[in-house]
């Protein structure tokens, strides 16, 4: 049995005793009115009890109604309900209550009173007067019975006392008759039949009387009921030292007279008893009736407030309840305190928390595998090479991936909740151009497309294949847009590479073969036919044809070369180079080819570079080619520079070797600079168009990139970044390295 | 000769008809009757106890003053009562004294409104007597003469005995009348100090 379990029972049960204490009492308080002699005696304490218990609710309800007052004050939730509840009650009991008393007090007093009105008084007085009359007739006639007798014995004083008393009880009806002396010495008796012979003495009232010669006549009540008449008379005149004599009489009163008159006095004494007591009693029965009344009164006040509080109780409880509810504490539970409505609606509310505290785990379950659904999706999403962002309805940003930032150039996974068109601080960069692009096409009412963009960004060109596809919401509005987007300019280039190095493959396997016939086929047609000419002009036709075909055939030849080279299979033989002595031999190479020309060449080297991991040949080839290209770019200028710079620097997380080619020529035509590093692009009158495509080919084989641009003072400006590998690594380092090549800007 | 043997009534103490009367006064309602009545004076004196043929005998002489509340009463037809409790206790060194015997003489005073005439009843007699005057019953009633308590032979040689006298007045009503409420108007009803003797048999 839990703790409130056991203080409700025990209330119970201490009101329970209570209330029966207090009935016992009042009954007892009843009992006791009722003239009950076992409970007079129990009556000052009964009083007490009463008033005890009386001092007993008093306080409970003094403790009680402070309560109320201070929740009152306190804005207790119930209180005022409470309180008027109590009110209500209690004015419903107390003026009942009030109007009875006040009435049955006026019943008891009056009717009270009404027992003791004068007349019944006057009655009783009359009979007791009368009676007493009756009496005294008798009374005076043995008075004078009494003096008759004493005169006798004056007269006959000398004879036989005792016969002649005999003689005159007789003849007066006397029970009994003594002659004494006024000093109560008995001289004579004679006594009628009787149990007692011995004779009371005269009592000294009687011999007092006398002997100031007044006859002594009194009624005497007998103890057994009936009445004797004692009368007492001088004997005669006595002489000077002559005894003093009296008779005294006792005569027997009619038994009928008797029993009449021992009924009035009963009744005049039993009047007189609660005449004497009618004050008490009114005031005994007005202040029991009191004393139940606030007994009563304040136990229907106390019974207003306990009920009050039974009733009010299971609302505060629910309006506790709910608070807890609102405050997320769904552990609540109401004690079911009745099965009446106000149980029902305790029992319907359990149940309600019940519900919520279920539907609520359910949720809190569904919710963690929601956010464990998410958190795999981000992960999936952060690793995916793909961009990912997700749009709400009003085109806020709801969700974005790394690689939508690393694609777009922006940290788009910062920009959560901002406009999808203000994704890019820059207004030309690349993904303030896709979101415009986007946003035509969703204001075009495409809401699910798929679509390549090509972006400039910067010199170079992007391009972008997007679909969009709208996310489910409600009804038919969809609840905002998933795009998904990847940046396919490399795999485009992979493509055409790809393509390329087949076209060269072809064209090495189908030109380079007959190019050696045609050569010697020229050089034996001139060997052959040049002695058999005569005239000089077929000699020099003959010569100069067969010439331009041998020139042609080398040019063809080293054309497939070119086209052989960049379709080779890399096959690279990695080792540590000392790139700033490499490049040191490289310059020196074109140096004075470009003296020549009148064009300097000024080596800018970094000391902290030691050295890289990368195949030599094709290193040298890289530079090679760049320079070539510069070279050949100042080719007819006049007057030109070329530098060459190597520096140590960081890209991202990754250390990288940096070598930049500059030159001061006439840079790359704006219409196809993003396309410089394709083959066959070129802008020049002699060349292949391979070079800048051979140099992307080395630098992606070393996991490196390549930029090309423009100056900002005239002139072409090739940028590579090459991984600084550890040099105690072997070949194979190369594919180990953190370093993530950067997409292609060229 | 007669006298009872008899257990001391079981009436409200002292001290408790005090406690009601102060709860009484304070919260009782106006009607209520006050305890003002001067209270009855009741002195014992010339308390002597005497050996006659093997019986203790007493002797005792009563100072009742009854104030006019209570002649009142009595004259209305109420009954007044004298009890006389006598109590005879051996005395015990180390422990409270034990009880070896009591004794109570009860007297009745009522009023014969018919013939005018106080009667005087002895309850353990079953004696009655009549007085013209309350003064003359009352002078009956206030003096015990050669009042035997005990048999000396109930009292073993050796121990001391220690007794001890005292008179209660108050008032009663017949049977059928509002007993109860005489709680209410016998104020001036009183009690005696103890008077001691010692009995060395």
């Amino acid at each position: 049995m839990d703790a409130p379990t056991l203080k409700r029972a025990a209330s119970a049960v201490t009101m329970g005793i209570g209330g029966l204490l207090w009935l016992a009492a009042i009954l007892f308080m009843a009992q006791t009115a009722q003239n009950s002699e076992q409970f007079s005696r129990l009556h000052p304490w009964i009083l007490m009890i009463n008033i005890a218990g009386l001092a007993v609710l008093v306080g409970l309800l003094a403790t009680k109604l402070a309560q109320l007052i201070r929740d009152w004050r306190g804005h207790v939730i119930g209180s005022r309900l409470k309180a008027r509840m109590v009110w209500i009650f209690g004015v419903l009991a107390t003026l009942p209550i009030l109007l009875v008393y006040f009435f049955a007090v006026q019943f008891l007093s009056k009717g009270i009173d009404s027992w003791f009105n004068v007349e019944i008084r006057r009655s009783l007085d009359d009979a007791l007067v009368l009676s007493r009359s009756a009496l005294e007739v008798r009374m005076r006639e043995h008075l004078a019975d009494s003096a008759l007798v004493a005169d006798e014995l004056a007269l006959m004083r000398g004879t036989t006392m005792p016969g002649l008393l005999e003689s005159l009880r007789r003849q007066v009806g006397a029970l009994e008759l003594i002659v004494a002396t006024d000093t109560g010495s008995i001289i004579a008796v004679s006594k009628g039949l009787s149990d007692d012979f011995v004779p009371e003495a005269v009592p000294d009232e009687v011999l007092l009387q006398v002997r100031q010669g007044q006859p002594f006549v009194s009624l005497e009540p007998q103890q057994e009921g009936g009445y004797l008449i004692r009368t007492a008379v001088r004997v005669g005149v006595s002489l000077p030292g002559e005894e003093r004599l009296i008779v005294q009489g006792i005569f027997p009163v009619a038994e009928r007279l008797g029993a009449l008159a021992d009924t009035v006095q009963a009744a005049y004494k039993q009047f007189g008893e609660k005449d004497y007591l009618r004050q008490p009693l009114k005031a005994s029965f007005i202040l029991t009736l009191t004393v139940v009344l606030l007994l009563s009164l304040l136990a229907a006040w106390y019974g207003a407030i306990f009920t009050a509080q039974r009733l009010v109780q299971p609302i505060q409880d629910l309006v506790q309840g709910t608070r807890a509810v609102a405050q997320g504490d769904l552990d609540t539970k109401l004690p079911l305190t009745s099965h009446d409505e106000m149980g029902f609606l305790v029992h319907s509310f359990n149940d309600m928390i019940k519900r919520l505290r279920r539907a609520r785990e359910e949720s809190r379950r569904a919710q963690q595998a929601a956010e464990t659904e998410r958190a795999n999706l981000a992960v999936i999403l952060a690793r995916l090479s793909t961009g990912v962002i997700s749009l709400e309805r009003d085109w806020r940003v709801r969700t974005a991936n790394r690689a939508a930032s690393m694609i777009l150039g922006e940290d788009i996974e910062s920009r959560v909740g901002t406009e999808f068109d203000t994704i890019g601080a820059d207004p030309g960069g690349l993904a303030r151009q896709f979101a415009e692009s986007c946003r035509q096409r969703f204001s075009a009412g495409a809401t699910e497309w798929r679509e390549q963009f090509a972006f400039m960004a910067g010199m170079s060109r992007r391009i972008l294949m997007c679909a969009c596809t709208p996310l489910p919401g409600e009804g038919d509005a969809p609840g905002g847009y998933v795009l998904v987007f990847d940046d396919i300019t490399v795999m485009l280039q992979a493509q055409r590479e790809a393509a390329w190095g087949e076209v060269a493959r072809r064209l090495a396997h189908e030109i380079k073969n007959p190019l050696t016939p045609i050569r010697l086929s020229a050089e034996r047609l001139r060997h052959k036919l040049l002695p058999a000419m005569a005239d000089p002009k077929d000699v020099q036709m003959l010569e100069r044809a067969t010439e331009t075909i041998v020139q042609q055939v080398e040019a063809m030849k080293e054309m497939v070369n070119a086209f052989s080279e960049y379709a080779r299979a890399p096959r690279l033989e990695m080792s540590a180079v000392d790139l700033n002595r490499m490049v040191t031999e490289v310059s020196d190479l074109y140096r004075a080819q470009g003296a020549m020309r009148g064009v300097k060449l000024r080596v800018h080297l970094d000391p902290a570079i030691d050295s890289v991991v990368a195949d030599p040949g094709r290193l040298r080839q890289l530079l090679n080619n760049l320079l070539t290209n510069s070279v050949e770019a100042l080719e007819g200028q006049g007057q030109g520079s070329i530098s060459v710079t190597t520096q140590r620097a960081m890209r991202g997380d990754t250390e990288v070797v940096e070598i930049a080619v500059e030159d001061d020529g006439p840079g790359f035509q704006r219409e196809v600079i993003g396309q410089v590093f394709d083959p066959y692009v070129t802008t020049k009158a002699k060349g292949t168009g391979l070079g800048l495509a051979i140099v992307r080919k080395i630098v992606e084989e070393h996991g490196g990139h390549v930029e090309a641009d423009n100056r900002a003072g005239g002139g072409a400006r090739v940028c590579i970044d090459l991984p600084l590998h550890d040099t105690g690594t072997d070949s194979n380092a190369r594919g180990r390295g953190s370093y993530e090549p950067r997409r292609e800007r060229a | 000769m007669r006298y009872s043997r008899f257990v001391v009534a079981s009436k409200p103490s002292f001290l408790a008809r005090w406690a009601v009367r102060v709860l009484l006064c304070v919260i009782a309602t106006a009607g209520a009757p006050a305890a003002s009545a001067a209270e009855a004076r009741l002195g014992l004196r010339d308390v002597a106890v005497r050996l006659d043929d093997g019986v203790y005998e007493l002797d005792a002489r009563l100072d009742l003053d009854l104030p006019a509340a209570g002649r009142r009463a009595v004259e209305s037809g109420l009954t007044l009562r004298l009890n006389y409790e006598i109590v005879i206790d051996r005395e015990r060194r180390y422990m409270l004294d034990a009880e070896v015997a009591s004794l109570e003489q009860r007297y009745e005073v009522n009023y014969h409104a018919l013939s005018q005439r106080w009667l005087v009843r002895n309850l353990n007699t079953g004696e009655q007597s009549d007085f013209g005057s309350l003064e003359t019953a009352l002078a009956r009633i206030s003096e015990l003469r050669g009042l035997p308590i005990l048999d000396a032979a109930l009292l073993p040689p050796g121990p001391v005995y220690r007794g001890r006298i005292r008179a209660v007045l108050d008032l009663s009503t017949a049977p059928d009348a509002f007993g109860w409420l005489l709680f209410w108007a016998d104020d001036w009803s009183a009690e005696s100090d103890w008077k001691t003797w010692t009995l060395r048999p």
